[in-house]
């Protein structure tokens, strides 16, 4: 197999943090290639004692070098209700709780500056995706910025003159475009976690929200949040605008809701992996809710499958690969694509830098990791012959 | 058969497209002329639009659409609309319009009305909706359709519209009301186990051959008493998918020999003994 380091998060956190060096420099020893080796982050998502220990490191009250907030789109805008570092590592797992999706992000950014100036030390080893387009992954207010900036299709933005805030602004500035159907998701999320499809009726007043999130009341202390893993429906105002208003304040993004392309009567929205610039492996994922990529009453399948025709997987994948050019500097990223129903047109509505865990799909015969390695090492291979021949 | 379905998307809404104006171009077409089947998909905006005007626009045009036998109003998907939230109107002049129309289908519950429903040919009346309202029931109750054979209603929840009960869907189960009906489907209903009660033993089920009774909850309750029905052994297809019932019921209609769809099993929530239709919304 060409080479490929995965970094493990779990060394990088907690009091005495490896260095990048000391991560890769064995592994790197034993490398004979030609080729520069790739160092792949592990996903965060791993496991609650690293989304607990990336959380620490977003406190006010950490190591004075640790609070580089430099590839933090938005660090002038403090968190809600900031945990100390302490009180952060006292956090108990909770499963699918929402713990503080604003420190969390703060502390995700430290770690990927600290480790993007760990890596330029290292000159005998690149980065399979930068740390900086990682952060911006991660937020999708910049991405989608970014992604229009570059004349990307995306679903329109929620926009008014002034910014908005929470539930009572949202409302205005939906009713002032007349987009009565939207999506509000948590700017960090991941997957499923954090999106609200919201429906406002523009006469009688009524609304509908349709999320995962969960939401636990107290008398004396402020609520918890969490996913469910079920869809559930609000109705009610209060509970809808309580919801609201902690999403915009740890940071979220509202977009016009697009009609999806259905199969059978389910909406599908699709996951493009976009490898060097070329678009490769993609499925369709089916669901009979609004909010596809839930695992809950969604099927996996191709393209094909869900009633595309060959010209529609070519003008998606395209899509795709010109959403992921945004990112030069990353070679791997699993695309959102929309698909709307009736016109075809298609829409980026994520990029991700770990889109790459598609379980089961091939193409070519290759599984995502494989195909990553013979394209990247392929591209290295060329330029490698390039620079031999002058 | 051929057939077309007109639909304005939101953008297109916002741009100024007007279903009335698509279904002139059609009118004016060969196209039209020779077209049996009708759908109007979301009209614009259809939360906040009545389908009055594409009533308006088909009674005014129905002299451009000879061969037309099959008319559906109102399909769109969760993606574009809220089913309860379609805002539809009285549809009865459209059979007034389409003399020669066999099949009428529906879906949107909310301000609907069917004031006068009169026809010689129609076949098939079919009515999707998360609540049907008692209005609609006495206006089917009380209609003149001879020819009609297929009746599907789903009837929903209270709501999200259904503010009838037992007492509204009874007259449609009388014997003459419809007496070419071969198909009945009582539906998507919050009172899935009354309604299976009623109909196990009446005398209709000995002119039918399709009784559907999917999509809402039925549970053991009303499923023991059908499956012990000598009534229902006549029938050709019994729908019952989409259900609440338990493992061993659903392995009993398996065994009965019986042509009994019990696909796709609901269980209700863990921490809640709650159980709904397949559409409430």
């Amino acid at each position: 197999m060409p080479p490929a380091l995965i970094i493990p998060l779990a060394g990088l956190l907690g009091e005495q943090p490896l260095d990048l060096r000391e991560q890769a420099e064995p592994w790197l020893k034993t490398q004979r290639s030609e080729n520069a080796p790739l160092l792949r982050l592990e996903s965060p998502g791993g496991s609650f004692e690293i989304e607990r220990a990336i959380i620490a490191l977003g406190a006010p009250d950490g190591i004075a070098c640790e609070e580089d907030d430099s590839l933090h789109p938005y660090s002038g805008r403090p968190d809600p209700q900031p945990m100390s570092a302490v009180a952060a590592l006292r956090l108990k797992e909770s499963p699918g709780r929402l713990y503080h999706p604003a420190q969390w992000y703060r502390g995700y950014c430290r770690l990927l500056a600290r480790l993007r100036r760990q890596g330029a030390e290292l000159h005998d080893a690149e980065w399979q995706n930068d740390p900086e387009d990682i952060a911006v992954m991660t937020d999708k207010r910049r991405t989608q910025e970014l992604l229009a900036a570059a004349g990307i299709a995306i679903p329109r933005p929620v926009v008014d003159d002034e910014p908005i805030t929470g539930y009572e602004s949202l409302r205005n500035a939906m009713l002032k475009a007349r987009m009565h159907r939207v999506f509000v998701k948590l700017a960090s999320g991941s997957a499923a976690s954090g999106v609200l499809a919201y429906q406002l009726h523009p006469v009688t007043g009524a609304e509908i929200a349709m999320t995962t999130i969960g939401m636990e009341r107290y008398n004396a202390r402020p609520p918890i949040f969490y996913n469910s893993g079920k869809l559930k429906r609000y109705t009610d105002s209060v509970d809808i605008a309580a919801i609201m208003n902690w999403l915009y304040r740890h940071g979220a993004y509202a977009e016009q809701w697009i009609a999806k392309r259905g199969h059978d009567g389910r909406a599908f929205d699709i996951r493009q992996l976009v490898v060097g610039c070329k678009p490769c492996h993609a499925i369709a994922r089916v669901s009979q809710t609004p909010i596809t990529n839930l695992h809950l009453r969604s099927e996996r399948m191709s393209l094909g499958e869900a009633g595309l025709a060959e010209e529609a997987i070519r003008r998606v994948g395209s899509t795709a690969a010109a959403a992921a050019a945004v990112f030069p500097r990353s070679a791997v990223a699993g695309i959102d694509v929309l698909v709307a129903e009736g016109s075809d047109r298609c829409y980026v509505a994520d990029v991700n830098p770990f889109g790459d865990l598609l379980y089961g799909a091939l193409h070519e015969g290759l599984d995502p990791y494989e195909w990553e390695m013979r394209e990247l090492f392929r591209h290295q291979d060329k330029l490698a012959q390039r620079m031999n021949e002058t | 058969m051929s057939e077309i379905k007109l639909k304005v998307e939101y953008d297109e809404y916002e741009d100024g497209k007007r279903i009335e104006t698509e279904l002139e171009k059609l009118a004016a077409s060969p196209e039209g002329a020779a077209l049996e089947s009708l759908i109007i998909g979301d009209w614009g905006q259809a939360y906040e639009n009545s389908s009055e005007d594409i009533v308006k626009a088909l009674v005014e045009h129905k002299d451009r659409f000879p061969a037309l036998r099959k008319l559906f109003i109102g399909d769109m998907s969760f993606e574009e609309c809220e089913i309860s939230w379609i805002v539809q109107s009285d549809l009865s002049p459209l059979l007034g319009a389409f003399p020669e129309l066999q099949s009428l289908k529906i879906q949107g519950g909310n301000e609907l009305v069917l004031s006068s429903l009169k026809h010689d040919k129609l076949e098939e009346l079919i009515i999707i909706s998360g609540g049907l309202g008692k209005d609609v029931l006495s206006s089917i109750a009380s209609a003149k359709l001879p020819n009609l054979c297929k009746l599907e209603l789903y009837l929903g929840v209270d709501d999200y519209g259904f503010d009838g009960g037992l007492e509204d869907v009874l007259p449609l189960i009388e014997p003459d009301k419809f007496p070419k009906l071969t198909y009945l489907g009582l539906k998507n209903s919050e009172i899935q186990d009354e309604i299976a009660l009623a109909v196990a033993n009446a005398p209709i089920l000995d002119r039918l051959e399709t009784l559907d009774l999917s999509l809402g909850t039925l549970t053991d309750e009303g499923a023991e008493v059908l499956l012990a029905s000598e009534r229902i052994k006549g029938l050709k297809g019994i729908d019952l998918h989409y259900h609440y019932m338990s493992e061993e019921m659903v392995k009993r209609w398996q065994q009965s020999g019986l042509p009994a769809d019990v696909s796709d099993r609901q269980q209700s929530d863990d921490d809640e003994d709650w159980r709904y239709p397949s559409i409430t919304e």
